[in-house]
C-alpha cells in the first residue's frame, strides 16, 4: 500500500518556525510572568491576612485583660501597656496552697474590705502585673515574669495603647498598624490603611 | 486505504494558549483557595471566640436579673433555678442564630455587716465552631510558640477545661466530654455587690435646685470622730473623709448653688458654678433608683403602741436590744404627736417602726438606739423635730415606701428652725428644704429643692449602712484556662 502525501504538510517553512517560535516564547513568558506575579500576589496576599489575623490577635488579648483589669498605665510612647488583673487561680506558693496544697490551680473565693475608696474586692492583696511590649519584630506578653510572644511579624506591627481616665470609668483604646509587603514606596498611607482599632473598658470598680 | 490528511493544522497554538490560561487559572484558583480557606477558618474561630464571650456575659445578665429580683421582686427571685449546697443553676439558654449557649452558677458568698449577700456569678458561654476542623493562622511565631491557640482554646473533640479542670474548674470531676462540633468556650466570674442607700449626700433622680449662695456640702467619718470642718486644709487627718460631699441627679434640670466639697454629678445637665465643686463634674451619668418597697421581712410587730396621737407623747422602751438583722418592730397606724425611743438597757437597740399614714409628729432617739422608721404618707417637720441624741445620722434613718400608684405623688418636706441628723430614703419623694438648718446625713428622693444656706455634713459611715435596696456587678474576671 501506497500513502498518498501532501506537499503542503511536508515541513515548516522557516518564517513559520520564527513565527512560532515567537509566539511560543511569548505565551511562555506570559506563563512564568502570571505565575511568579500570582505567587507573589499569594505571597503577599497571605501575608496580609496573617499579619491582619495577628492584629486581631494583639486587640484580644490587650481586651481580655483591659477588660479583667484593675489599672491599665501606658508608657510616653504608647507603645508599653502595663496593666494589674485579679490573681483569680491560686498558684503554687501562694499563701492558700501552703495551707491547703489540693487548692492550687482553682479558682479564689475573693475578700470583701471597705477602703477609703468604697467596697473594694481583692482575690489576692497583690495583683498580677500583666505587660504588653515590642521586642524588635516581636510583640510580646509578659505575666508575673512569665514572656509570652504573642505576635510576630517583619512587617512592623506597631500596637499603640492609650489609657484614658474619666472619674471611675477608665478605658484603653487601641490601634495596630503594620506595613504590607507590597507597598510600592513605603508611604505612610500603606501603614494608616491596615489600622485596626478596639476601645475596651475596664470592668473592675477596684482601682489599683 | 488511503489516509487523508488536513491541509493545515494550525490549531495547535490555540491549544498553546488555552492550556496557558489553564495553568495560569488553577495556580490562581490556588492562590485564593489557600489564601480563603486558612482565612475563613482563622476568622470563623475569632468569631466564635468573640461571641462565646458574649454569651458568657448574657449568662450573668440573666443571673445578675435573678440577683436584683431579690430586693425588687422577692417572690419570683430565681424562679425556674436549681438550689443545692447553697448553688443556684439554671439550665443552659440557647440563643442567637449562630445557637449560642449559657449557663450559670450563683452562690452568696459573703455576707456584710448589715446582712446583705454578696453574690459570686459564674457563667460559662459556648459557641460553635462552624466550618471543618482545622487550624486557623496559628503557627507563624517560629519555635516554641503557639500563637492563636494559645489565646483561643478551639475544643474540636472534647472539652479540655473539663478535661484538665473539671466542669467547674476546682480539679473535682475531670472527664473526657466529646463536644458534637468544634466549639469554643469562655468563663467569667462576676461579683454582684449590694448597694446600700445612702452612696452620696444628695441624690435625685429627677429636677435638683439647692441650695443657697452660701451653703455649703461636706463630708466626715463618724468612725474617727465628731465633725469639724476640714475640707480646706489639706494637712488636717480628717482631709481624706472631708470631700465626699458628693452630689448625685440623674437630670439634666440641675441648679447647683452654695460649695459642694465632692462630685457633682449629671444626666445632660450643666454646671455653671464649677469653681464652688472641689470634685469632679460628669454630666454623663443617667441613673435610676428602683422604687421603695416595705420589706417582707419586717418583723411581727409589738402589741403596742400602735400610734403617735397628737398633743401626747408615747414612748418606747423596747423589750430586748434586737439585732440588725431582726430589730424590735412597732406598726402605728398615726403618728402627729410626740415619739421617743429608749434605750434597751445598756444595750445597743435595734428598732423598726412601719407608720401607714403622714408623720408630722415629732421624735427623739435615745443613744445607743440605731431607729429605722418606714412611712407610707407624708413627712412635714420641723428640722427642731428630729431629735437624734447620738448625732450619728445612721441611728435615725427614714424609708419612704414609694406609692404603688406612679401618679400619686409622695412628699418631705423639712421646715426651720433647728437642725437635725438623719438620712431619708424615698426615691419616689418632692423633697423640699427651707431654712438655714446644719444638717447630718444623706437624701435619696425624687426631686430636691433647698433654698437656704445650709451646711450639710455627709458621714462616710453611712456609704455601708443600711439594707441593699439593689444590686450592682463590681468586679469581673475571666477564667483564661
Amino acid at each position: 500500500m501506497k500513502l498518498k502525501t501532501s506537499q503542503s504538510i511536508a515541513g515548516f517553512t522557516l518564517g513559520e518556525m520564527l513565527v512560532s517560535l515567537s509566539l511560543s516564547s511569548i505565551v511562555l513568558a506570559a506563563a512564568i510572568t502570571s505565575g511568579v506575579s500570582l505567587q507573589k500576589s499569594f505571597s503577599a496576599v497571605d501575608n496580609y491576612l496573617t499579619t491582619h489575623m495577628q492584629q486581631i490577635r494583639i486587640i484580644d488579648y490587650l481586651n481580655r485583660d483591659v477588660k479583667r483589669g484593675l489599672i491599665v498605665t501606658t508608657s510616653v510612647d504608647l507603645q508599653t501597656v502595663t496593666m494589674s488583673v485579679p490573681s483569680y487561680i491560686i498558684q503554687s506558693g501562694d499563701p492558700e496552697a501552703v495551707a491547703n496544697p489540693a487548692l492550687v490551680g482553682t479558682p479564689r473565693t475573693p475578700t470583701i474590705a471597705y477602703t477609703s475608696g468604697g467596697w473594694q474586692v481583692n482575690y489576692t492583696a497583690s495583683p498580677v502585673t500583666v505587660v504588653y511590649s515590642i521586642n524588635g519584630t516581636s510583640i510580646l506578653r509578659t505575666e508575673n515574669g512569665v514572656v509570652t510572644t504573642i505576635a510576630s511579624s517583619t512587617d512592623q506591627l506597631v500596637p499603640k495603647s492609650t489609657d484614658v481616665e474619666l472619674a471611675n470609668t477608665e478605658y484603653a483604646k487601641t490601634s495596630v498598624t503594620f506595613m504590607p509587603i507590597f507597598t510600592s514606596n513605603g508611604s505612610d498611607a500603606s501603614r494608616t490603611g491596615t489600622s485596626l482599632y478596639s476601645t475596651a473598658y475596664l470592668r473592675n470598680k477596684r482601682r489599683g | 486505504m488511503r489516509i487523508s490528511a488536513r491541509s493545515f493544522e494550525r490549531g495547535n497554538v490555540l491549544l498553546c494558549v488555552l492550556c496557558t490560561i489553564l495553568v495560569v487559572s488553577i495556580i490562581g484558583g490556588n492562590v485564593l483557595l489557600n489564601c480563603m480557606t486558612r482565612y475563613n477558618a482563622a476568622a470563623s474561630q475569632v468569631r466564635s471566640w468573640k461571641e462565646s464571650l458574649d454569651a458568657a456575659e448574657t449568662g450573668g445578665d440573666i443571673a445578675y436579673a435573678e440577683v436584683r429580683k431579690t430586693i425588687l421582686d422577692p417572690s419570683h427571685a430565681f424562679t425556674g433555678w436549681n438550689y443545692t449546697g447553697g448553688i443556684y443553676t439554671n439550665s443552659s439558654v440557647t440563643y442567637g442564630k449562630d445557637n449560642l449557649s449559657t449557663n450559670a452558677r450563683v452562690d452568696a458568698f459573703y455576707y456584710d455587716t448589715n446582712g446583705n449577700p454578696w453574690y459570686r456569678i459564674r457563667t460559662k458561654g459556648t459557641a460553635p465552631v462552624t466550618g471543618l476542623k482545622r487550624v486557623g493562622m496559628d503557627d507563624r511565631m517560629g519555635p516554641g510558640t503557639r500563637g492563636d491557640s494559645l489565646l483561643r482554646k478551639v475544643d474540636f473533640n472534647y472539652d479540655h477545661f473539663v478535661a484538665t479542670y473539671g466542669p467547674n474548674g476546682d480539679g473535682l470531676n475531670k472527664a473526657l466530654v466529646p463536644v458534637l462540633q468544634p466549639q469554643v468556650t469562655r468563663r467569667v466570674e462576676l461579683i454582684a455587690a449590694p448597694i446600700t442607700p445612702f452612696e452620696a449626700a444628695i441624690k435625685a433622680t429627677g429636677t435638683f435646685y439647692g441650695l443657697g449662695d452660701a451653703a455649703m456640702i461636706d463630708s466626715y467619718n463618724s468612725a474617727n470622730g465628731a465633725y469639724y470642718f476640714a475640707a480646706n486644709s489639706p494637712n488636717d487627718a480628717h482631709y481624706v473623709d472631708s470631700r465626699s460631699g458628693n452630689v448625685e441627679i440623674a437630670s439634666a434640670v440641675a441648679t447647683i448653688r452654695g460649695w459642694v466639697y465632692g462630685n457633682v454629678a449629671t444626666n445632660g445637665g450643666t454646671i455653671v458654678r464649677s469653681q464652688y465643686i472641689t470634685g469632679t463634674i460628669d454630666n454623663n451619668v443617667p441613673f435610676t433608683v428602683p422604687p421603695f418597697k416595705m420589706p417582707t421581712d419586717f418583723p411581727t410587730p409589738q402589741v403596742s403602741p400602735t400610734k403617735v396621737p397628737g398633743n401626747s407623747t408615747v414612748t418606747i422602751t423596747p423589750p430586748a436590744a434586737g439585732t440588725a438583722q431582726v430589730p424590735i418592730s412597732y406598726l402605728f397606724s398615726s403618728f402627729t404627736g410626740h415619739l421617743v425611743v429608749n434605750q434597751y438597757a445598756s444595750s445597743q437597740t435595734y428598732v423598726d417602726i412601719h407608720v401607714t399614714s403622714d408623720i408630722t409628729g415629732t421624735i427623739d432617739i435615745a443613744p445607743n438606739v440605731r431607729a429605722r422608721i418606714y412611712f407610707d404618707g407624708n413627712v412635714d417637720l420641723k428640722a427642731r423635730d428630729i431629735v437624734n441624741e447620738s448625732g450619728v445620722a445612721s441611728n435615725l434613718q427614714f424609708y419612704g415606701i414609694s406609692p404603688t400608684d406612679p401618679s400619686v405623688s409622695q412628699s418631705i418636706a423639712i421646715g426651720p428652725p433647728g437642725n437635725y441628723a438623719a438620712t431619708f430614703y424615698a426615691p419616689s419623694a418632692d423633697f423640699t428644704l427651707t431654712g438655714n438648718p446644719d444638717i447630718t446625713g444623706a437624701i435619696v428622693c425624687k426631686t430636691f429643692y433647698g433654698n437656704g444656706n445650709t451646711s450639710w455634713h455627709y458621714d462616710r459611715e453611712l456609704d455601708k449602712e443600711g439594707d441593699a435596696v439593689d444590686y450592682r456587678i463590681i468586679n469581673y474576671v475571666e477564667d483564661v484556662r
